[in-house]
């Protein structure tokens, strides 16, 4: 008949307006990145042996790494005295994380870096450590698998 | 207030109607400001979007900061234009818009008029605010304008005859032009109920007179950009902008009297809620129902928008004449 494509029509708008919106309201509520995102890296001072392979690897060169002055000059294990990312040129492009062989830099799906002066996006070892929400679980998955299997 | 009509004018009362005149603009600015804020949102939640929501809790105050831009835009005049035409269109646009109100009844107690030919009055004086368009479309010098102006006078003939033809079987069943008298019969039984080939009609025809879609030709943005306000800008362009709004709450309200009984309850029983809840409804329903079909339906093209209403309407309208008038005779309704 002429005329019902017009009410199926008004009945498919009618019930769009009730369904859930596909937009989401992303400043006033939190929007989940899945875990495998690449986002800020977070640091573990601690596991880092100062190796240099990050500092290498990197694609924009801005990760800058010293070495602590060793105390006691028995010991073996290096330590950081510095490690910052320059997150202007960072294109987080999870090559660091990938090299590390201890693991002492992962990503997190942490994205918001907005600051008001460029200084700010210089981030420190401390800053980046204290980076610890939304820490990616399985940093290599091939090779955990191939330990496994 | 309906009785001050049938007093002698003092200088008490006419400051009174004038204040109560000052108040009805005040509340048409406010609807068609928030016609404006409901119509996005309505748009947004229908196309899976959430629709403003950054000025003000539930973005309330958009319409509101878009309008104070309008008005502090530079009042910008092209050199090619023609100047006084130009300045005369976008009053001429709104003011019937307004004019229109005084035969409106919003409830038994409440009118600004009781003129004995008000329907007519509505109707020649809505009319007027094509010439404004085609002034303001023939004066901006634009191609893009002037077709928006003639499609607007083209549609304005084709589908005021329809509307006229579908409001004459209400009017006959009434026996009437007054719209408080239109109102008075549907005591018993909406007009909806036996006009209601006529209502079909008159809906069609005045979504057409209002320019919304899916008859949008005079100002369709894909083929168009603006269609007749091209050219416009600032509060130029915020006076256009009014009148196709007025005009939506004026014909919503207009649509309710004829068709809706007005202020009366759907029910007897109902008549606890005051008529002015009922008007008020009525008419918010009429003036909000054009924004779903603007979510569903595409344009209509130009030839088939005039088939549609020579070849479709106007028979249609004529049938419902005819049957009223058999009905009539017959002493059915």
């Amino acid at each position: 008949m002429v005329g019902t494509g017009l009410l199926k029509g008004l009945g498919v708008t009618f019930k769009e307006m009730w369904k859930p919106k596909v937009t989401t309201k992303y400043p006033d509520e939190p929007y989940e990145l899945p875990n495998r995102f690449r986002g800020i890296q977070k640091l573990y001072v601690d596991k880092c042996i100062v190796c240099y392979q990050c500092a290498h690897i990197c694609p924009t060169q801005c990760i800058t790494i010293q070495e602590k002055p060793k105390a006691d000059p028995k010991q073996k294990k290096k330590e950081l005295e510095v490690f910052d990312i320059n997150f202007e040129i960072c294109i987080l492009c999870d090559l660091c994380t990938e090299v590390c062989p201890t693991e002492a830099i992962v990503m997190t799906s942490n994205v918001e870096l907005a600051e008001y002066r460029r200084d700010a996006l210089h981030k420190d070892m401390r800053w980046l450590e204290a980076n610890n929400t939304n820490i990616r679980e399985l940093n290599l998955p091939w090779k955990a698998t191939s330990s496994s299997s | 207030m309906r009785d001050w009509l049938y007093e002698p004018l003092t200088l008490g009362r006419f400051a009174g109607m004038a204040l109560l005149i000052f108040g009805l603009l005040n509340v048409v600015l406010f609807l068609v400001t928030y016609a404006i804020y409901i119509q996005r949102k309505l748009l947004g939640w229908m196309q899976s979007r959430v629709g403003p929501n950054r000025v003000g809790p539930y973005g309330l105050l958009q319409t509101i900061a878009d309008v104070l831009k309008l008005l502090t835009k530079e009042s910008f005049i092209p050199s090619h234009v023609d100047r006084p035409l130009f300045l005369l269109a976008p009053i001429v646009a709104f003011a019937p818009a307004f004019v229109v109100f005084a035969v409106l009844p919003l409830t038994d107690r409440i009118a600004f008029s009781d003129i004995g030919v008000g329907l007519l009055f509505y109707i020649g004086v809505a009319s007027l605010s094509t010439l404004g368009i085609l002034m303001g479309g023939w004066a901006s010098n634009n191609k893009w304008s002037l077709i928006g102006a003639m499609r607007a006078v083209a549609m304005m003939i084709a589908y005021e005859i329809p509307l006229v033809l579908a409001a004459l079987g209400v009017v006959m069943q009434a026996g009437s032009l007054n719209l408080t008298a239109i109102v008075a019969s549907q005591e018993t039984v909406w007009n909806v109920v036996p006009q209601f080939i006529g209502f079909l009609v008159f809906l069609i025809a005045a979504l057409a007179e209002l320019n919304r879609t899916p008859f949008d030709l005079t100002e369709a943005e894909s083929e168009l950009i603006a269609g007749y306000h091209v050219e416009y800008s600032g509060f130029r362009f915020a006076f256009f902008m009014l009148a196709e709004y007025v005009y939506l709450f004026a014909m919503g309200a207009l649509i309710s009297l004829l068709y809706f009984g007005g202020w009366l309850p759907p029910h007897p029983a109902l008549s606890f809620i005051p008529g002015g809840v009922w008007m008020a409804l009525k008419t918010l329903l009429f003036a909000y129902f054009p924004f779903w079909l603007q979510a569903t339906f595409p344009r209509v093209r130009v030839d088939q928008l005039m088939t549609f209403a020579w070849k479709g309407l106007m028979p249609l309208a004529l049938v419902n004449i005819v049957l009223t008038a058999a009905l009539k005779t017959a002493g059915v309704v």
